[in-house]
């Protein structure tokens, strides 16, 4: 199954998002699950980032916190609303939100 | 269309938040969705119970009494009652010191159906197999 | 273009999640996309009418309305509101109430599905 994952917290239990498989898995970064591509604890990136090449952050969510599209890893897609339905619609057949 | 089936995957445990509880009247409701869709279309969900979401499904719950509220071992029981498949991930059980024979049975009030303690690799096939996947 | 169900738990203020699926349901209609939206839960709170606008809260009606105009079908959960102590009559005006197995069946016919979990 293609299937994307909406990431809303920082301090994800990962447990589920490690168990789940999926020929192709995307995660998309909302809400203050955008501090994941943001912010590094002790000087290292959330390993949240290792797990797929697909992986997106809302970009009314990177600036509502005050930063810019340019803080986002650089392995991170910054996207807006209307490109978050074209990913669903087009890029996976089935969507989660943990 | 026909059937069209769906995973629910409850993964928050229960009663400090209203979540795992809905998840489980959702699934219910597939009994009567049918007046809602033309003739022959079915839904058929399968009710999954994965990581933090089993911690509150032994039985031997009292929430009547103590918040005058139905149990979540009682609406586990509708469940069953209503035919639905419920799939209790047996490694998280396992990770709890949850013992299996915690689980309830409605069997004594004529459910043909039981809880199914299941690896977790069956749930996974559940979401593969399901249109789409709800996550509580 | 495709058919979007959205299922929303959280609450209107006090949880973003509610403001995310507003946003998502409307940019998704306004690309054309069919959309329904089932509250559920605490988001049955934000079916009362009259709410009023403060500006450190976030708002529930006036986004409503607007998708209500946008052909966005929006629907809640009759058990719920009514355990919130909400009459059918407070309701906003085009907002549908019914039982649980409206969101099944929307579900049924939705291409994508989405459900945001409540607390």
């Amino acid at each position: 199954m293609k299937l994307a994952v909406f990431v809303s917290d920082f301090k994800l239990a990962t447990d589920t998002l490690d168990r789940l498989k999926a020929e192709k898995l995307g995660i998309i970064l909302v809400q203050n699950g955008v501090y994941h591509a943001t912010t590094k604890e002790n000087g290292k990136a959330s390993s949240l980032l290792d797990k797929t090449p697909n992986l997106y952050a809302l970009s009314d969510d990177v600036q509502i916190r005050g930063m810019k599209d340019a803080d986002v890893d650089k392995r991170v897609k910054v996207v807006k609303y209307g490109d978050v339905v074209d990913l669903i619609f087009n890029d996976f057949d089935k969507i989660a939100w943990l | 269309m026909g059937d069209v089936k769906l995973a629910f995957i409850v993964q928050k445990p229960q009663y400090k938040g209203e979540t795992s509880r809905l998840a489980i009247t959702h699934a219910i409701s597939y009994q009567t969705v049918e007046i809602l869709l033309e003739d022959g279309d079915t839904v058929t969900p399968k009710l999954c119970f994965i990581g933090e979401g089993v911690l509150g499904l032994q039985k031997g719950q009292n929430a009547m009494d103590l918040y005058g509220i139905t149990s979540t071992e009682s609406h586990m029981k509708n469940t069953l009652l209503v035919d639905l498949d419920v799939l209790v991930c047996k490694e998280d059980l396992a990770k709890y010191g949850i013992p299996e024979d915690a689980m309830p049975s409605a069997e004594d009030m004529g459910a043909d159906k039981s809880i199914q303690v299941v690896p977790y690799s069956e749930i996974q096939k559940a979401m593969e197999e399901a249109k789409h996947v709800l996550f509580f | 273009m495709g058919k979007l169900t959205i299922g929303c738990y959280p609450g209107l203020v006090g949880n973003m999640g509610y403001d995310f699926a507003l946003k998502l349901a409307d940019a998704a209609a306004t690309k054309g996309h069919k959309v329904s939206i089932w509250f559920s839960g605490n988001a049955t709170g934000s079916v009362k009418a009259n709410q009023k606008h403060l500006k450190d809260y976030s708002t529930g009606e006036k986004h409503i309305k607007a998708l209500l105009e946008k052909g966005v079908e929006i629907c809640t959960c009759e058990a719920c509101t009514v355990a919130r102590g909400i009459k059918k009559d407070e309701g906003i005006p085009g907002v549908q109430w019914n039982a649980m197995h409206w969101y099944l069946a929307k579900i049924h016919a939705a291409d994508r599905v989405l459900l945001i979990g409540g607390e």
